[in-house]
């Protein structure tokens, strides 16, 4: 038994799956860079291969299912500890069974597989809707600090809805960005922040959204505990309606 | 920018904020070449400070109006300030709040000026722009407008995703004494037109491969009822909103606690408080039928004609039903589970994957999602109970009452 260290890609994740099949039987997968020396487990590094990953890809796709392999991509987004070896008890599981796991919610490797999937592809639906653009004039850009790495399951949606648009997406606890100039859209490295100009038309759109939002809210059903469970305050930063003038300076 | 836009909102968002619909879901949208998409699931953008949703720009064209209904902000004989957007207005802010990821869409409802007909001719103007000229496949969400001209709806239908018409009153006499210058027909005629065009528009889509464009309000149509402006029971409300579900295809019928906003002998008095906890159990009550396969019948007899406010009405449904429990869960059906209190439609989905594959424990239960505080009173799981009184009305609703909040004494 050993401890797999890989690069931090989903390629690299499986990987080490592969090795763990066809070389050495894995105790655990660890991201190399986070990893603790441990004196009573070995380690050894994985080369990420694109080869064995796809091998390990078609065979979750084929022998266990398309449900498995999107709940294990998701969980592969978390910012879970230990998802890793979560996935790859998953993964030995789902090998023996097949399509079956996915009807054993309850059991012990699948249940934190499905509630860490859940968390994601919620906080990703969330920011369908929770995302914030501003106009410099020649793109949009929207600034995000998710949870999960939630990058990649927004850029489809923004690229189809704005299509004609050139636009930025940040995840500026990541320093990653989605870039799409209304061909085609890719995630690249962003890490500095970048101070951009605002046009006055941006300044009146969001001062109109902000009345917009106060105007709505109807006085006798206020619910401040309700609001926040929706809208919790970690979120509120980059959100328009819960900061005032043109400097991003938070009121919470 | 210009003041005028900033005060115009400030009114016409005001006025139409009493409309609860937010719903952006129903239809499943790809951008054809100009901007906007729709999503099935429908996405919530923020919430106010009231805890509602905010998904689509809800405004109205105007808020002057005609009709004077006693309930209602915009009532003619009110004084409050007013103002009228042109339709190009209205795009553009549609346009540009949806650029910018703030809305799903638009909610436009009017209050009537001049006539039904301008109202309506105007409404269609702007989904005209937005979606021939801005080239929006974004969601649209209009109100009709009652003694409009059926063309003019047909029109305006061809353009939007769902229109509603607001009955406003479950029942015709509490319209007759709330709403004098309405009537039921006056509502139900445009409803019957649009649910007639839905079917219509879509089994000529089915025959005729270029029979029409455009699909026909593809998210449906809905309705709103306010609760407790009048003295009707909730047995009229739920019968009231079967009836329409099973008549007109309705996709929802919303409910509006009263909030009273003018002064009035036929009205609850203006220091009324908003009956938050009914319109709560009235939504869970329509969930019941909508999902729950419920009849209007079983939620509310006639010998129980008002929800329990202590109790949820699938609770309450059980109580008076208790031949039918405990039910064990490796036998129940998918219908027979779905009636147990503390399993929802997840959970019980869960439980029959499941027992595809495995026998399910207690143990499970919980991991599966079932809240165990109700259920174990109505369940056997392979044929243990483990409510641990005996499966009796009284004594369960004992058990589950609402802790009463303690009062603190005074000293003096």
């Amino acid at each position: 038994m050993i401890d797999y260290l890989y690069d931090g890609s989903f390629d690299g994740l499986l990987t080490a799956v592969y090795a763990s099949y066809y070389e050495e039987k894995a105790q655990g997968i660890f991201p190399q860079a986070a990893y603790q020396n441990n004196f009573f487990v070995p380690s050894r590094t994985v080369e990420t291969d694109l080869v064995k990953a796809e091998k390990v890809y078609h065979a979750i796709e084929r022998k266990i299912s398309d449900l498995s392999l999107k709940h294990i991509f998701y969980t592969y987004l978390s910012n879970e500890a230990n998802k890793e070896t979560k996935i790859l008890n998953y993964l030995q599981l789902g090998f023996k069974l097949g399509r079956q796991i996915d009807d054993l919610h309850a059991q012990p490797e699948v249940l934190p597989i499905r509630q860490t999937a859940r968390k994601v592809s919620f906080e990703a639906e969330r920011f369908l809707g929770l995302l914030r653009f501003k106009d410099t004039g020649s793109f949009l850009y929207a600034v995000l600090e998710p949870d999960h790495h939630i990058l990649i399951l927004l850029a489809d949606h923004f690229a189809d809805r704005l299509a004609q648009e050139r636009f930025i997406i940040h995840d500026r606890k990541r320093g990653l960005a989605v870039v799409s100039n209304c061909q085609d859209w890719y995630i690249t490295d962003f890490p500095e922040e970048i101070g951009f100009t605002y046009s006055e038309q941006e300044k009146d759109y969001q001062e109109l959204w902000r009345l917009y939002f106060s105007q709505i809210s109807i006085e006798n059903r206020k619910n401040k505990k309700l609001q926040t469970q929706f809208v919790p305050h970690r979120y509120r930063r980059h959100l328009t309606e819960f900061t005032t003038g043109y400097s991003d300076k938070n009121i919470n | 920018m210009v003041m005028g836009t900033l005060d115009k909102l400030a009114i016409l968002a005001d006025g139409a904020k009493y409309d609860v619909s937010c719903a952006s879901s129903g239809v499943e949208k790809k951008n054809k070449g100009g901007i906007g998409n729709s999503k099935a699931f429908g996405i919530c953008h923020t919430w106010s400070a009231d805890g509602r949703c905010v998904s689509l720009l809800k405004i109205l064209m105007t808020n002057y109006c005609i009709y004077n209904c006693t309930y209602c902000v915009n009532r003619n004989q009110n004084d409050i300030p007013r103002a009228s957007f042109t339709p190009r207005e209205i795009a553009d802010l549609a346009i540009g709040f949806y650029r910018r990821n703030y809305i799903e869409g638009l909610f436009l409802s009017s209050g009537i000026e001049h006539s039904p007909n301008k109202t309506m001719e105007r409404i269609y103007q702007v989904l005209d722009i937005l979606r021939n000229e801005y080239h929006f496949f974004g969601y649209i969400h209009v109100k009709v407008i009652p003694g409009a001209d059926p063309v003019l709806v047909k029109k305006t239908g061809l353009l939007a995703d769902r229109m509603s018409v607001n009955i406003e009153q479950p029942s015709e006499q509490s319209l007759k004494l709330l709403a004098p210058q309405k009537s039921l027909p006056a509502v139900l005629a445009p409803m019957n037109q649009i649910s007639d065009h839905i079917l219509q528009n879509a089994s000529e889509r089915r025959l005729y491969r270029h029979a029409q464009k455009n699909k026909f309000v593809p998210a449906g149509q809905s309705t709103q009822m306010i609760v407790g402006a009048s003295n009707d029971s909730d047995r009229v409300i739920v019968k009231a909103s079967e009836a329409l579900y099973q008549r007109f295809q309705l996709k929802r019928v919303y409910y509006s606690a009263y909030i009273p906003v003018n002064d009035s002998p036929l009205l609850p008095a203006l220091t009324t408080a908003p009956p938050l906890l009914r319109e709560h159990r009235l939504y869970q009550a329509d969930w019941l039928m909508r999902f729950y396969q419920f009849q209007a019948d079983e939620i509310v007899d006639e010998r129980t004609p008002f929800l329990e406010t202590d109790f949820d009405p699938k609770i309450s449904w059980a109580f008076r039903n208790m031949h039918l429990f405990p039910m064990e869960i490796n036998r129940a059906s998918y219908e027979e589970l779905l009636r147990v209190p503390g399993i929802g439609l997840i959970s019980a989905q869960r439980i029959i994957s499941q027992r595809r594959v495995a026998a399910i424990s207690y143990d499970h239960l919980k991991k599966i999602g079932v809240s165990l505080k109700r259920a174990r009173y109505f369940i056997t799981c392979q044929g243990h109970y483990y409510g641990a009184i005996p499966v009796e009305a009284g004594l369960i609703r004992r058990a589950l009452a609402p802790v009463q909040k303690p009062v603190q004494l005074t000293l003096f």
